[in-house]
């Protein structure tokens, strides 16, 4: 980067509840938030997952809102939610600012929602409707559907939320790194001069079934979250899925001075990298985000799902650039997919605040095979000189070779 | 930033699959002969609906090619249509040795769910849909054990090794970027493709994109959103931008793909003659409307590109249009023009590829791009021959035939729902790579 970019507001939508801190008290108080019926072995689905009810992320009232409501899903509802926690701590656009203000959505379209419901009923319908199936769909499907698919569809409402207008895009899917490749690009936006503010959404909803026994085949998905299957791990069994959503509005660090706000914290580096395998992906995103100027970091945010084989593959990466103690958010909330990164960016930024690095939630035998892991373990550390956080992050799944990698330090309001 | 004198982006190599060609030399080719790739889609029974009974489809024989050479088990259609072009763009660009840096990878592919090139492919798919629902429903528990055994239905098919297939191509790592911005995607994938270039974060970017979205599904979505043409017959009139008697769009299926890298770097490589320039662009969200356009959003980014490209409004030769075919669409798009080109507006030649291809949603964006460095190239203004009955109410300059005359500077717009608006100003290269004329092409 050429300039600094602070970040100057975050917004959260997670199972502890609303903002940054109720989730970090949470991961230091050993807390977890995978539903009871998941531990237990008794779920409506096979797989533990942490969740978070759409009813705490209400659509706003009033205008523009009403007329728009029925397009959006929940998905919609909880980006808008943090993205008005976000503008609410860093402030609104001006008009004069709007047009040099964007937006950079982290979210896919297989979200579930009643849709994922009525489909299946309308295709059991049109075994024996005497209607052509074209002419089935036209009369029965929702006139919203369309339009709920869209992903960058909730950029255009964050976009209602924040006010800026300089533009809006979705960045997700095999290259998004769980929200890091949406912030990567975020900071070249402002970096190469075309804005000067970006608000950052990262959104994982409640996912389809079918979406869940796919990411199930790429790499087994954690069916019990319990003390001993935590990240780090010898009994993980697993990648532990959540829901949330996040938002991070970035800025340059004079703009922001200029605007009289104090940063919350610095973002030192940000990228994201594909290649041939996910290791050689992870090596890329960490050698060149420790590369940048300021980016000595003394704790590791690891992505640290749970995944017995990416677990593994992480550590074996990193440890060739940093050996610090090391923490991961997944075993208190799971891994919220393409918000996940953003999530732990927003969780970084509050341990620089405290000078204090949480325990892995779940965690109770480090692997072994972990050769020299510093996995922070029961109690938070205090970290008194605590100055600059590694975040990293990969895709899910066996065929993805994406990761991504940030670097965030202390900040004037740290 | 001032992108005037920030560091020259060419496009060094192209590559298409379209409905009128799925090469450089045939879709140059068709627009200039003004051929059209629409037809009657009767594979699905479409009788009861109020629209839709056209599509822009890719030729049988060109699908059974790009099977040939990409399909494998478990790659999806719209990843082999992006591979096919992706691998014409590299060939052109002259891309056959590893390169020594990290590389820029910038693609749209719409998502899964509604998408397909065969009807047939969708209907089976909900029969599958349709039997799982009658026999377990909608619990969870129930349909995760019902798949257990089963192949996993096309909507989840979403995450690919696209990335990976092209890193191994290319032999580096990649800056990637899965992007989506509606119909205004390819333009957008384009601008960040550039914007690594220019912060000297990789040697060359490669942009595709790719659509297949010819299911009852999409039909009926759009039907409902009363966007498709309900021209039935001849089909190959179905799409006529800026035409009195539009009634929507055609959707297509498509794909392109881009080879960006800085003049400096082609120069380097030993690649005299190249495509076109990317001299700026404009993007912007609105939020007034979800689905219809806006005059002030389209002449802001249009002005936006124009000066960032460090050009006046007066050096802009024409205009590469959006030109969906429907009826708001064209209107705004013309009515921003007027804003933007005044007086010029009678004498501007403004093209509309759609009205040969159809509407590709992101694959749109980069495919009229081609047809933009095609066209300062070669100096022809491909022909709109659709547009038989200009719209007074447009009142845009669009010509039944070829158009020759020297073209320093295309402005080229895309738009899409959810507020998306880009343009983007491409000029012509100091050594324009040319491409061979069509015997009967200016006839």
């Amino acid at each position: 980067m050429t300039s600094s970019i602070v970040i100057t507001g975050l917004g959260i939508a997670s199972p502890a509840g609303e903002g940054p801190k109720p989730l970090f008290d949470a991961m230091v108080a050993g807390d977890t938030f995978f539903d009871e019926a998941s531990t237990n072995g008794r779920s409506s689905r096979p797989w533990a997952m942490a969740t978070v009810d759409p009813s705490d992320t209400p659509w706003p009232s009033g205008a523009p809102w009403d007329k728009t409501k029925k397009y959006a899903n929940t998905a919609a509802q909880a980006a808008v939610y943090t993205a008005l926690q976000a503008i609410g701590v860093a402030g609104p656009a001006t008009a004069a600012e709007a047009d040099r203000c964007g937006t950079v959505m982290a979210v896919s379209s297989s979200g579930a929602d009643d849709l994922g419901d009525i489909i299946p009923q309308l295709a059991a319908m049109a075994l024996t409707d005497p209607r052509s199936l074209a002419k089935l769909l036209y009369d029965e499907v929702p006139d919203y559907s369309y339009i709920r698919g869209i992903p960058s569809q909730l950029g255009q409402f964050v976009s209602m939320a924040n006010g800026f207008r300089g533009s809006n895009v979705a960045v997700y899917g095999e290259a998004g790194a769980n929200g890091l490749g949406a912030l990567a690009l975020a900071c070249r936006l402002i970096d190469s001069g075309e804005l000067d503010r970006v608000m950052v959404v990262g959104v994982a909803p409640a996912m389809s079934v079918t979406s869940l026994v796919a990411l199930d085949r790429e790499d087994p998905l954690a069916r019990t979250a319990e003390t001993g299957r935590g990240p780090f791990d010898a009994g993980r069994a697993g990648a532990l899925l959540g829901q949330g959503a996040a938002a991070l509005v970035l800025e340059s660090e004079h703009l922001a001075a200029a605007r009289g706000i104090a940063p919350l914290a610095i973002l030192r580096a940000c990228e994201a990298f594909a290649a041939t395998d996910r290791e050689e992906a992870l090596d890329h995103a960490v050698r060149a985000v420790l590369s940048a100027p300021g980016s000595e970091a003394q704790a590791w945010w690891a992505h640290a799902s749970g995944s017995v084989a990416v677990d593994q593959q992480e550590w074996q990466v990193v440890q060739r650039h940093l050996r610090v103690p090391a923490t991961s958010s997944k075993g208190t909330m799971g891994n919220a997919l393409e918000c996940g990164a953003l999530v732990d960016i927003a969780m970084a930024v509050e341990a620089l605040a405290r000078q204090t690095v949480p325990p892995v939630g779940l965690l109770a035998e480090p692997d072994a095979a972990l050769d020299g892991l510093d996995a922070v373990r029961g109690t938070p550390r205090s970290m008194p000189d605590l100055d600059a956080v590694l975040v990293t992050s990969l895709n899910h799944g066996r065929s993805a070779a994406t990761a991504g990698a940030a670097v965030i330090a202390k900040g004037a309001n740290s | 930033m001032n992108e005037s004198t920030a560091k020259e982006i060419v496009i060094s190599g192209m590559g298409v699959v379209t409905p009128i060609g799925s090469s450089i030399g045939a879709f140059w080719d068709a627009n200039l002969r003004g051929r059209s790739g629409l037809r009657l889609e009767d594979r699905m029974d479409l009788s009861a609906l109020p629209c839709g009974w056209v599509a822009g489809l890719v030729p049988e024989d060109a699908k059974q090619a790009v099977r040939d050479r990409w399909q494998v088990p478990g790659r999806s259609w719209g990843d082999c249509l992006m591979l096919d072009a992706v691998e014409q763009a590299l060939d052109d660009a002259g891309l056959s040795e590893p390169l020594t840096g990290p590389a820029g990878l910038i693609w749209a592919r719409v998502w899964p769910g509604p998408t397909g090139s065969d009807p047939k492919d969708y209907e089976n798919h909900m029969k599958s849909l349709g039997a799982r629902y009658s026999q377990v429903g909608n619990s969870p528990a129930a349909v995760a054990e019902y798949l257990a055994d089963k192949d996993l239905p096309l909507e989840t098919v979403d995450l690919s090794t696209f990335p990976s297939d092209i890193a191994a191509r290319l032999g580096t790592s990649l800056i990637a970027t899965r992007l989506e911005a509606t119909c205004a995607g390819g333009l957008r994938a384009i601008a960040e493709g550039a914007r690594l270039l220019r912060m000297g974060k990789v040697e060359c970017v490669v942009v595709s994109a790719s659509v297949s979205r010819n299911t009852p599904y999409v039909l009926s979505q759009y039907g409902q959103l009363m966007a498709l043409s309900r021209w039935r017959e001849p089909a190959e009139q179905a799409s006529m931008p800026f035409d009195k008697r539009r009634s929507g769009m055609v959707i297509n299926e498509s794909a392109g793909a881009l080879v960006l890298e800085t003049a400096d770097h082609a120069r380097r490589r030993g690649v005299e003659q190249v495509h076109a320039v990317v001299q700026g662009w404009g993007l912007a969200v609105g939020t007034g409307h979800m689905t219809a356009p806006n005059v002030d959003a389209v002449e802001h980014v249009m002005r936006t590109a124009i000066r960032r490209a460090g050009i006046d409004v007066d050096e802009v030769d024409t205009v590469n249009s959006h030109g969906t075919s429907t009826r708001l669409n064209d209107l705004t798009e013309s009515r921003a023009m007027h804003k933007v080109f005044g007086s010029r507006m009678p004498d501007l030649p403004v093209s509309a590829v759609k009205s040969l291809t159809g509407h590709g949603s992101a694959a749109s964006g980069i495919i009229e791009t081609a047809v933009s460095a095609l066209t300062l190239c070669n100096g022809v203004i491909p022909p709109v021959v659709t547009c038989t009955e200009p719209d007074p109410a447009c009142a845009v300059r669009t010509s039944l035939t070829p158009v020759e005359q020297p073209v320093d500077t295309v402005l080229k717009n895309s738009f899409g729902f959810g507020g998306q608006y880009a343009a983007m100003v491409f000029g012509r290269p100091d050594n324009p790579r040319l491409t061979p004329r069509p015997i009967q092409a200016a006839a």
